[in-house]
């Protein structure tokens, strides 16, 4: 197993308003010195409640917003050292996954333009075989390409969605609460869509998701936050079958355990 | 109290609900359960007298052996509070965001029961108090986007019991909490629910949580309510095909998926997606996705049959092996 990405104490503070003019903001930890590493085609599961930090980690470990300290490194480079253009292209290699696909489609363009969209950033025409086939893989029809987004299902939105990260092949995804917005028997589909596309094509992934669950069932690792810090972290199976933590106990019987 | 027997409701061709009959007693904890478009918002927005003007209604309604067939919207803003009060889903969507917490609070107190702003204030307090919301005084005046999503849904809790309802209808209460306020947010409905003798319908697409909060629970599905039963026998031994399928949808925390090799399983799923209210299959409208169909299910509606004790379900296979 090879590492993809390593995460060195990583920390990112927020100012917070102002509450008295002579007196200095107080600060934010929104991540607090966070450490993995995660191999390539394993899935690390991120849980945590609303504020926890685990979508902050997860925009720091995509560039779109740098920490404060620490180093996050794909594939063995400081991806927040790297100038404009040269980041522009890593970004082939990592794509997001985000929680509402009805928010991240563009309602007036045709799907296909948008699965096409992250590989406009290197090719000048976008080779309409790959929006094709990245359709096939996540079981809609090549000739869904042609639709609008309105014309879908929530689950087949999502699937969509999955459809566009995969478009460029990359070698990460991190998926922010991807499949929490869905129904139960839609939610099973997605996730063994995941775990299907994983196998095929060699994938790492970020698992981002509030229900302890939903992430057991997708995930290798497991790193639990709560107010920035990271209180467990190791394989998926320990910590569930042997919480060190309260916490995790309390999101144990939470998920119905 | 609140009796529904048959009652359909449709949308030109579509049908949204078919044929449900619900009978809701003083302190009954009712759970619905049922994925999107299964028809258990349409139910609850019936019995608080809110069906979408398009819609056509049929079968009957009562409530205190009253029959509602005649009543009028006045006469249903005379029962809403007071009999039937409802949580939505969004907290921040049902507070006026312009508004005070405490004025939200207090304006059914004085519209309904006639309560001096005095009076108003001094019961809106007791009310944020018996939810536990802290510290109530300074609450009240506080504006909704003040409060983490967890006060606020206290606060819509105080809101929808200010008049003493016999009924509370919760719709997806936790479904945007995080998951331990949703605990405390489902025990406080639990212990509320006893506390008053009050009614509780709690609708949720979320197991766990309809688990933890109901005694009795019905399965919806494409506008049928499938299955019907005590909570723990429902869950522990499901017996429609649908309600099977959709608990082994469910990804548990404890029994993790993984096969011999440590690798992981994957979940069982209900092949398929819901068809739209006009495509639903004629007889059981879970036809063309169950995996025990028989050929006549698509055609022809499935009878009642009793799984169990205190137990209902509409399937044709279950009843052929019930009458066997």
């Amino acid at each position: 197993m090879t590492t993809l990405v390593e995460v060195k104490s990583v920390s990112r503070h927020y100012r917070m308003p102002r509450e008295h003019l002579l007196r200095a903001p107080e600060v934010l930890t929104a991540v607090n010195s966070a450490s993995f590493t995660l191999n390539r085609g394993e899935t690390l599961g991120i849980v945590g409640e609303s504020g926890s930090g685990k979508s902050t980690l997860a925009r720091m470990v995509m560039a779109f917003e740098a920490p404060d300290s620490g180093e996050i490194r794909f594939d063995g480079t400081d991806i927040h050292a790297l100038g404009a253009s040269d980041l522009r292209r890593m970004r082939q290699r990592f794509q997001m996954i985000f929680q509402d696909p009805f928010g991240s489609l563009d309602p007036r363009r045709k799907i296909g333009w948008s699965i096409a969209e992250p590989l406009r950033v290197t090719h000048a025409e976008t080779p309409a075989h790959k929006t094709a086939e990245a359709l096939e893989q996540v079981g809609l029809r090549a000739a869904d390409a042609d639709k609008y987004p309105h014309e879908f299902s929530g689950g087949q939105r999502q699937r969509i969605a999955i459809a566009r990260a995969i478009v460029t092949r990359p070698d990460l995804i991190v998926a922010d609460e991807a499949v929490s917005a869905l129904d139960v028997s839609v939610q099973a589909q997605i996730l063994n869509l995941l775990m299907d596309l994983q196998d095929e094509l060699g994938l790492a992934m970020l698992f981002i998701s509030h229900d302890l669950a939903v992430v057991a069932s997708i995930c290798d690792q497991l790193l639990v936050m709560q107010h920035g810090k990271t209180l467990e972290y190791g394989a998926a199976t320990q910590i569930l079958n042997a919480p060190a933590h309260d916490y995790t106990k309390s999101l144990l019987t939470a998920a119905g355990a | 109290m609140f009796d529904l027997t048959n009652l359909s409701v449709h949308f030109g061709p579509a049908t949204a609900l078919r044929e449900a009959s619900l009978t809701i007693r003083p302190g009954d904890r009712l759970g619905i359960v049922g994925e999107s478009g299964s028809g258990k918002s349409m139910l609850a927005l019936c019995l608080m007298g809110m069906a979408p003007e398009a819609a056509t209604l049929s079968g009957t309604l009562t409530i205190d052996g009253r029959d509602m067939a005649e009543a009028t919207e006045r006469d249903w803003q005379a029962l809403r509070a007071r009999r039937v009060a409802m949580i939505f889903q969004e907290p921040m969507a049902a507070l006026n965001p312009l508004s005070r917490v405490g004025d939200t609070v207090m304006d059914p107190l004085r519209l309904h029961l006639g309560l001096s702003k005095q009076a108003a204030r001094a019961r809106a307090l007791d009310l944020f108090a018996e939810v536990g919301i802290p510290d109530p005084a300074a609450r009240l005046r506080q504006f909704p986007h003040e409060l983490s999503g967890g006060q606020r849904q206290r606060v819509l809790i105080a809101l929808a019991l200010a008049c003493d309802p016999d009924l509370l209808i919760a719709d997806e209460p936790t479904t945007a909490l995080d998951a331990n306020v949703a605990l405390r947010i489902t025990d406080l409905l639990v212990r509320l629910s006893a506390e008053r003798n009050m009614a509780l319908l709690f609708i949720s697409h979320d197991l766990a949580a309809v688990a933890r909060a109901t005694s009795d629970i019905a399965v919806m599905y494409g506008g049928d309510i499938v299955e019907r039963g005590p909570t723990r026998a429902v869950l522990d031994s499901p017996a429609h095909p649908y309600t099977r399928g959709l608990l082994g949808a469910r990804p548990s925390a404890t029994s993790l998926p993984r096969d011999a090799n440590g690798k992981r399983a994957r979940l069982p799923t209900i092949p398929g997606t819901v068809p739209g209210m006009a495509e639903l299959p004629k007889g059981c409208r879970f036809a063309g996705r169950c995996p025990v169909e028989l050929p006549h299910c698509a055609s022809e509606r499935p009878a009642l049959t009793k799984p169990g004790p205190d137990r209902s379900a509409i399937c044709h296979v279950l009843s052929q092996e019930v009458s066997a």
